[in-house]
């Protein structure tokens, strides 16, 4: 008995240092955003500001223009997110549902596509977008991840769950293709459809790298890139770093902590059948 | 085969669009391109001269080498942490999906965002993770600014951000272990380490070997957490300098795309290659 209980309590103590390194930069985050500039700095340093600085954020907001920022970022993951589930949506049934020739090859093209880096394409997706003279809009930012073969394929194998006799039966019914996606696929498969939005929502508002080659008119900014170039003009007001790094990352959280069971479940499922 | 249903082709339209413009089509232009040279308005042919420049510019390997080393040493590292911390939870702890929800935040939450936060805490000056050194009486090393340590710097922020992920999935792995197998090991006394090395490792080695190549791409294709914690520079004098930094570089500050695109196929070629040893490893294993 005794030899069980010394190993659950190592197992709790590493798991407390590790839960601490992983949290512990969150809470510095948020605390750090609240602090004056001297306690930021200080030695040793400070972890509980004396009294919260909440004009922290108030100088954020007149230094950078993160409202707008915020507005991009929301609008552009927004419209990646539902353009691209829809797409997703239309495809996965044809796949799932339909037989037509030329599915299997389909398959295989989407199938190798998914192992393309995304690193890989990007430039040159910035060339076609720059040579359409949508850099520094909307279009732009969204363009090229209006459709996710990555997305699409959780769908279908979600989908495929689903017995074929139901949409065997709807077509006796005399419904069509597409009021049988709307009536019976979609909230058949509400779950999945929710937790893909989800995941495609969380990424489209993290995506750093298309959004800093395809903007430069701070105007059209997204929060990410307005925050590296928002680091580097505060320089050194480290409190003032901090409050618009948690302004970042604050919604994101909150989302995670509301929907953790769903997002955790769909990123497991996600990865294993890939 | 009864039937050929044409109708399919409407649905999957707006896929076949925008893969054809915006996947397929970058990748041909991009092998193309590494043969081109010039501004991008006007590039010319001109053979393998890209790949003979990238070859022998030590800026490159420089990159190459730093990408190769940081893969190398914080993947394996990430993993063996998981490994271990999705055990304790799975088969000592209680709060398993506090635990979990936990662990997985860093994986939802802004890289950038929390490279800023890193950049305070390994601060050489008043930096938190200093101040622990030191009150440790252990040497505390100039995190950022000090070219030597960036590699170190960035391997340790890569651990903190691969652990949520490997450890997720491997809960899920470890949660489709056949409860059976345990129950027959404890009638026969197997003991907390034999159940572990006889049982649970063997049953995870597909997922680690997924997780594995996951990883390694992912390390690959680093970039983001290295813009964050430097403040957009690959570390002090280029020291951190990655494989992706490098055809950014090229690509958009040089004003050279097409030794970037030689640089692009280099790496897309290692990815594959890596991706392929995966499908072998698994065919071999026999898992899926």
């Amino acid at each position: 008995m005794k030899k069980i209980r010394w190993g659950t309590l190592v197992a709790y103590i590493v798991l407390a240092i590790f839960a601490i390194i992983t949290v512990f930069p969150f809470v510095y985050m948020i605390l750090g955003g609240l602090m004056s500039f001297r306690e930021t700095t200080t030695i040793p340093p400070t972890l509980i500001p004396k009294h919260f600085e909440w004009s922290n954020y108030a100088k954020v907001f007149a230094q950078a223009p993160f409202a707008r920022y915020f507005l991009n970022t929301f609008i552009t993951a927004s419209v990646t997110t539902i353009v691209s589930l829809f797409n997703a949506l239309l495809g996965a049934f044809a796949m799932v549902n339909l037989k037509f020739k030329g599915k299997g090859v389909v398959q295989v093209v989407l199938l190798s596509l998914l192992m393309v880096p995304g690193e890989a394409i990007i430039f040159t997706n910035y060339n076609t977008i720059a040579r359409i003279g949508l850099l520094n809009t909307y279009i732009g930012l969204v363009l090229p991840f209006l459709t996710s073969i990555f997305y699409m394929y959780y769908l279908q194998s979600y989908f495929g769950s689903i017995s074929q006799t139901i949409y065997k039966a709807a077509m006796i019914d005399g419904a069509s293709d597409w009021e049988y996606i709307w009536r019976i696929l979609v909230p058949m498969s509400k779950g999945g459809l929710f937790t893909v939005a989800l995941l495609s929502f969380i990424s489209g508002w993290n995506s750093f790298l298309w959004p800093l080659l395809v903007t430069n008119e701070d105007s059209m900014r997204l929060l990410n890139n307005g925050l590296t170039s928002f680091a580097s003009d505060a320089g050194s007001e480290t409190q003032l770093q901090l409050a618009a790094a948690t302004l970042t990352v604050l919604p994101i959280l909150i989302l995670y902590f509301i929907f953790r069971k769903r997002i955790i479940r769909g990123v497991v499922r996600n990865d294993l059948k890939g | 085969m009864r039937s050929n249903q044409k109708k399919a082709w409407l649905f999957l339209a707006p896929t076949i669009i925008f893969v054809t413009f915006f996947s397929i089509y970058p990748i041909l232009r991009a092998f193309v391109m590494s043969f081109q040279s010039g501004p991008l308005i006007n590039l010319n042919w001109t053979g393998f001269s890209n790949y003979q420049y990238i070859f022998s510019d030590p800026e490159f390997w420089r990159a190459i080498r730093n990408t190769i080393l940081y893969a190398l040493i914080s993947v394996p590292v990430a993993l063996a942490i998981s490994i271990m911390l999705a055990w304790f939870i799975f088969s000592k702890v209680k709060h398993k999906s506090f635990f979990e929800t936990t662990f997985f935040m860093p994986y939802v939450t802004s890289t950038i965002a929390i490279g800023i936060v890193f950049r305070y805490i390994f601060n050489g000056e008043y930096g938190m993770l200093n101040f622990l050194l030191r009150a440790l009486h252990l040497p505390a090393p100039n995190w950022i600014d000090d070219p030597s340590m960036s590699l170190t710097t960035i391997i340790i922020f890569g651990v903190w951000t691969s652990l949520a992920f490997n450890i997720v999935i491997l809960m899920g792995a470890l949660r489709n272990i056949d409860p059976n197998y345990y129950t027959i090991a404890d009638m026969y006394g197997a003991t907390g380490t034999e159940r572990f090395w006889r049982i649970t490792m063997p049953q995870l080695v597909p997922t680690i070997a997924f997780l594995l190549t996951m990883n390694i791409i992912a390390a690959f294709k680093i970039y983001t957490s290295v813009y964050a914690l430097f403040n957009g520079q690959a570390g002090v004098g280029n020291s951190a300098t990655t494989a992706v930094f490098y055809i950014y570089n090229k690509f958009q500050i040089v004003g050279t795309p097409g030794v970037a695109m030689a640089a692009t196929v280099i790496l897309f070629l290692i990815i594959m290659f890596v991706t392929f040893l995966q499908r072998k490893m698994m065919k071999k294993i026999g898992g899926r």
